[in-house]
C-alpha cells in the first residue's frame, strides 16, 4: 500500500499541485481524496467491522512519512487518523456504527477540536464545557487550531463536563468556524465558538482517552515530519551536486559538505525516532512513553533544522516563493507546534528516563 | 546452512545453557577466558558469517545479529566478532591462508593483542602521506621509521603496520599492509603523557624491524585498501560507544546525567532537565539508528547509518561531558580522589576527544559521510596524481 500511495503521490500530488491546491478556497484536492480512499488509505485504521482496513500505527506511520515527503495537506491526518482515532476508541457502539464507516469511505469529513487558545493540546488547555440538559447537552466555549474544520462534517471536541473531561458530536453548522490563517499556505486552520450548542456525548472518552489520542497524532506527525525532512534533504544534496560555483559543485565544499553529513544524522534519526514510537505504540511496549515523547521533539527539531538549512544551501533561489525549499520550511515551521512543543516533550522524555532510571 | 531462525535460537540457548553460567558469568568448565573462547570459537559462535572451513557457519547477517543477542543475554563474551575483530576481519579478507591460520585463531580467543601503527607525525588525517618505509630482503621486509600515538603499542603482541613499499607511484598506490611481531629488536616503545593523566598511547620507533614475507596482508600496493577494511571495523566499534570510559576502567561505563543530576541537587531545575533531555535523546537516537541499521543489514541492504555512528557519539560524549560539567558547578574545578565526581567528569571531558580525533577526526568524518553516503565531490587532494617521492609530504 505504501508503494502505491508512493504512485499515487507522484502523480497527483506533485509540487504543482500542491500550489494550485493550496491556492484553492478549500486547501483540498477532492479528486486525490477520492483515489487515497480507494487505495484504503482513507479506511487504514478503521476497524474491519466498520469497512476499514484495521492497521495500525506501525502503518500509519508509514503512510505519513510518504504523505510529509509529497507535503500532502488536507483531511487524511485529522480525519482519517486522528478523529477515526478517537471514534474506536471510544466505547460508543453508535458512535462507531455512525461514523466510521462514513468516515472510512471518505465521504464524511471529521476534525477534532482538543486544543484551545494557547495550543498545547494538554488537558488544562481545554475551555470549552458542557452541560447535560434533558436528553442532550449543551456546549459552551472556544476550541483553536482544528485542522480541515472547514471542510468538516462533524466536529467531535473536547469539553469539561460535570464528571471530568468528555467528548461530544457537534454539527458544523451549529458552531461558528473563523478560518485562521496560516503561515504555511498548505494548512488549513480555524477557531471554533460553541454558545448554547446542542451535541451528543460519545460514550467512553475520557481524559485518559485524550492522552491516548495525543499519542496517536504525535505518531502520526512524527511520520510526516520524518518522511518531509528526508525529502528536502535529497533535494538539497540533488542541488550540492549540480550548482558550480568556483569551478566545482558546491557540494564540494567542506563548509556546504559538513552541514550536509551533520544533517544526515538529523535525517535518520528522525526516521528512526519516528518508527520506533509508531512500534512502540503498535505493540503497548512498556519503553511507550520514552519512545513516543522522543519522536515528538527529535521529529520536530530534526525537520525544522533540515529545512531551515535548506534554504541556506540553496542560497537566492531558495529565497523565491517559486522554489520548493520554503513549503517545507512552513510546514516543518508549524508541524513543530501541532499537539504540543518541543520543550514539553523533552520535559516528558526525561520524566519518563527518571522512572526507568 | 541453518537459516530456521527459531532453530537457530534454541541451538544457542541449549549450547548457552550447557557451557556457560549466567549467574556467576563463567564457563562451565571453569577455566580462563582464553578457554572459554577456545569452545566459543570451536563451535563456530566467534565468527558465524564465515565459511565452516575459516571457524565459521556461512550464516547470514540477520543469524549474527540472532546469536549475539542470546550471548548478550546471559553476559557471554566472545560471539559475532565478525563485525568488531579488527584484526581477524582484516586477515581473513585479504590474508593468505598460512597466515589466517596463524593469526586468526589467537585473536579470536583473545590470546594476542594488537595496536594499529598507522598515523605519523608527518601523516595523521593524510594517512596516505605515511613514510615508514618496508623494503623487501628475500623472504621477509625490513621495516623502518616512526608511527605515533599508537594505543596500547607497550602490550601488543602484534602490529597492523601500513608502510610504503613503492616510492614512485601515487601515495595511495606504493602503501602495503602488515601484521607485525611487536616484540623485537627493531622495535622500541616510548609512552605518551595523555590529556586524561593515563598513557595508553606511544610512540613507536621502527628500525630494521622484521616483518615475514608472509606476513604481509593483501598484495603489494594494495595496503590503503586493506586498510579501509580495518578502518571501516574500527570506526563501527567506535561508533556503538568503545571509546566510552570511567577514569582507571577500561569497560564500557555508560554515564547516567540523571543520577548526576540527582547528585548534585539540579533534577528539578527545568533548563538543566532539558539539556539533559537533549543529551540522553542523542545517545537514544544513536541507539535507535544503530538498531534499525543493523536490521536493514540483516534485509541484505547496505546501511548508510552505520557510517553515521562515530561522528554522533563523538558529539554525545562531548555533549554529555560539557551537560554534566554545568550540573556539577564549581566543584567541576576540583579533582583528585576526594572528589571523586568531578575527577569522573574531567575525565570524561578530555577522553571524549579520543572519540571524536582517534580513528579519524569529525572533520573526516564528515568528508567520508558527505562523499561516500552522499556522493558530493570529493576534497580536492594537490599530491594525488604525483609520485609520493615529489610530494610535499617527501619534498617539505
Ligand atoms: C586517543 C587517541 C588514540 C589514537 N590511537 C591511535 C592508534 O592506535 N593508532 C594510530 O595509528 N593512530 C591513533 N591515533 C591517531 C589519530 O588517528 C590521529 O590523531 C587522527 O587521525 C588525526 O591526525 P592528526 O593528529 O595528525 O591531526 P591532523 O591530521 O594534523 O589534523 C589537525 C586538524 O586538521 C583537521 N583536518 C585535517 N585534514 C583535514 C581535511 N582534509 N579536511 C578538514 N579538516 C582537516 C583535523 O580534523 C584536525 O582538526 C589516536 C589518536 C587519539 C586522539
Amino acid at each position: 500500500m505504501r508503494e502505491s500511495f508512493r504512485r499515487l503521490l507522484a502523480e497527483k500530488c506533485a509540487e504543482t499541485d500542491i500550489r494550485r491546491v493550496m491556492a484553492s478556497p478549500g486547501g483540498h484536492d477532492a479528486d486525490l481524496w477520492q483515489a487515497m480512499a480507494n487505495l484504503g488509505i482513507v479506511s487504514l485504521l478503521v476497524p474491519e467491522e466498520f469497512d476499514g482496513i484495521g492497521a495500525g500505527a506501525v502503518e500509519m506511520e508509514e503512510i505519513m512519512e510518504e504523505a510529509g515527503a509529497a507535503l500532502l495537506a488536507g483531511p487524511l491526518l485529522p480525519s482519517a487518523f486522528i478523529a477515526a482515532s478517537l471514534v474506536s476508541l471510544s466505547d460508543d457502539a453508535d458512535a462507531k456504527a455512525r461514523l466510521l464507516p462514513a468516515i472510512a469511505s471518505g465521504q464524511t469529513i471529521a476534525t477534532v477540536a482538543f486544543t484551545g487558545d494557547t495550543g498545547t493540546w494538554s488537558l488544562t488547555d481545554i475551555s470549552v464545557t458542557a452541560r447535560p440538559q434533558g436528553n442532550v447537552w449543551v456546549l459552551e466555549g472556544e476550541a483553536s487550531f482544528l485542522l480541515s474544520a472547514n471542510l468538516a462534517d462533524v466536529l467531535l471536541v473536547f469539553a469539561r463536563t460535570p464528571d471530568g473531561v468528555g467528548c461530544f458530536e457537534v454539527d458544523p453548522s451549529k458552531v461558528q468556524i473563523s478560518p485562521l490563517v496560516s503561515w504555511d499556505p498548505s494548512l488549513r486552520m480555524s477557531k471554533i465558538a460553541l454558545s448554547e450548542t446542542q451535541a451528543v456525548r460519545i460514550a467512553g472518552v475520557d481524559s485518559i482517552t485524550f492522552e491516548q489520542l495525543i499519542e496517536i497524532a504525535v505518531v502520526a506527525l512524527a511520520g510526516e515530519q520524518a518522511g518531509a525532512c528526508r525529502r528536502i534533504f535529497d533535494i538539497t544534496v540533488e542541488y550540492l551536486k549540480t550548482r558550480v560555483q568556483f569551478g566545482r559543485p558546491i557540494g564540494g565544499f567542506q563548509a556546504i559538505k559538513h552541514m550536509a553529513a551533520d544533517l544526515l544524522i538529523e535525517v535518520e534519526s528522525a526516521t528512526s525516532a519516528a518508527r520506533s514510537a509508531a512500534l512502540a505504540l503498535a505493540t503497548d511496549a512498556p519503553d511507550k512513553d520514552v519512545l513516543i515523547s522522543l519522536a515528538a521533539f527529535a521529529c520536530a527539531d530534526a525537520f525544522s533544522q533540515v529545512a531551515a538549512a535548506s534554504i541556506q544551501m540553496h542560497g537566492g533561489i531558495a529565497f523565491t516563493w517559486e522554489h520548493p525549499a520554503h513549503l517545507y520550511l512552513r510546514r516543518a515551521r508549524a508541524d513543530a507546534q501541532l499537539f504540543g512543543q518541543s520543550d514539553a516533550y523533552r520535559e516528558r522524555f526525561v520524566a519518563a528516563m527518571e522512572k526507568a532510571a | 546452512m541453518m537459516n530456521d531462525a527459531k532453530t537457530l535460537g534454541d541451538e544457542v540457548r541449549v549450547w548457552l545453557a550447557e557451557h556457560w553460567d549466567a549467574e556467576s558469568r563463567r564457563a562451565k568448565s571453569g577455566g580462563s577466558l582464553a578457554e572459554w573462547m577456545d569452545q566459543v570459537v570451536a563451535a563456530g559462535w566467534a565468527v558465524p558469517s564465515w565459511p565452516a572451513e575459516w571457524w565459521g557457519r556461512g550464516l547470514d547477517k540477520k543469524s549474527v545479529s540472532l546469536i549475539v543477542n542470546e550471548f548478550r543475554k546471559v553476559g557471554a563474551p566472545g560471539a559475532g566478532q565478525d563485525r568488531t575483530n579488527i584484526t581477524a576481519n582484516s586477515v581473513m579478507q585479504f590474508g593468505n591462508d598460512a597466515l589466517k591460520q596463524k593469526i586468526i585463531p589467537e585473536f579470536l580467543t583473545g590470546r594476542a593483542s594488537q595496536c594499529l601503527l598507522y598515523s605519523e607525525p608527518g601523516a595523521g588525517s593524510d594517512l596516505a602521506a605515511v613514510r615508514t618505509r618496508a623494503d623487501l630482503q628475500g623472504d621477509h621486509y625490513l621495516v623502518t621509521g616512526q608511527k605515533v600515538w599508537t594505543s596500547g603499542a607497550q602490550n601488543a603482541d602484534y602490529g597492523l603496520l601500513i608502510a610504503r613499499t613503492d616510492w614512485d607511484v601515487p601515495k595511495h598506490e606504493g602503501l602495503s599492509f602488515f601484521i607485525i611481531e611487536m616484540r623485537q629488536p627493531g622495535i622500541e616503545v616510548r609512552p605518551i603523557n595523555q590529556i586524561t593523566g593515563d598513557s595508553h598511547f606511544n610512540e613507536v620507533f621502527l628500525d630494521g624491524a622484521v616483518v615475514p614475507v608472509e606476513n604481509r596482508v593483501g598484495d603489494e600496493g594494495q595496503g590503503w585498501k586493506v586498510m579501509q577494511t580495518a578502518l571501516a571495523v574500527e570506526r563501527l566499534v567506535m561508533g556503538d560507544g568503545a571509546g566510552e570510559r570511567r577514569q582507571g576502567s577500561s569497560k564500557n561505563n555508560v554515564v547516567s546525567l540523571i543520577d548526576i543530576a540527582r547528585e548534585t541537587g539540579k533534577i528539578n531545575d527545568p533548563v538543566a532537565r532539558q539539556e539533559i533531555a537533549q543529551a540522553m535523546a542523542y545517545r537514544k537516537l544513536n541507539a535507535l539508528n544503530m538498531l534499525r541499521a543493523k536490521q536493514e543489514m540483516a534485509q541484505g541492504s547496505a546501511s548508510p547509518i552505520m557510517s553515521l555512528g562515530k561522528l554522533a557519539m563523538s558529539r554525545i560524549l562531548h555533549e554529555d561531558a560539557r551537560i554534566m560539567t554545568k550540573l556539577m558547578g564549581a566543584a567541576s574545578m576540583l579533582d583528585g580522589p576526594e572528589h571523586s565526581l568531578a575527577a569522573d567528569v574531567n575525565y570524561r571531558t578530555a577522553n571524549a576527544y579520543m572519540t571524536s580525533i582517534g580513528g579519524g577526526t569529525d572533520q573526516i568524518q564528515r568528508n567520508i559521510i558527505g562523499e561516500r553516503v552522499l556522493g558530493l565531490p570529493r576534497e580536492t587532494e594537490a599530491d594525488r596524481n604525483v609520485p609520493f617521492r615529489e610530494s610535499r609530504a617527501v619534498t617539505g
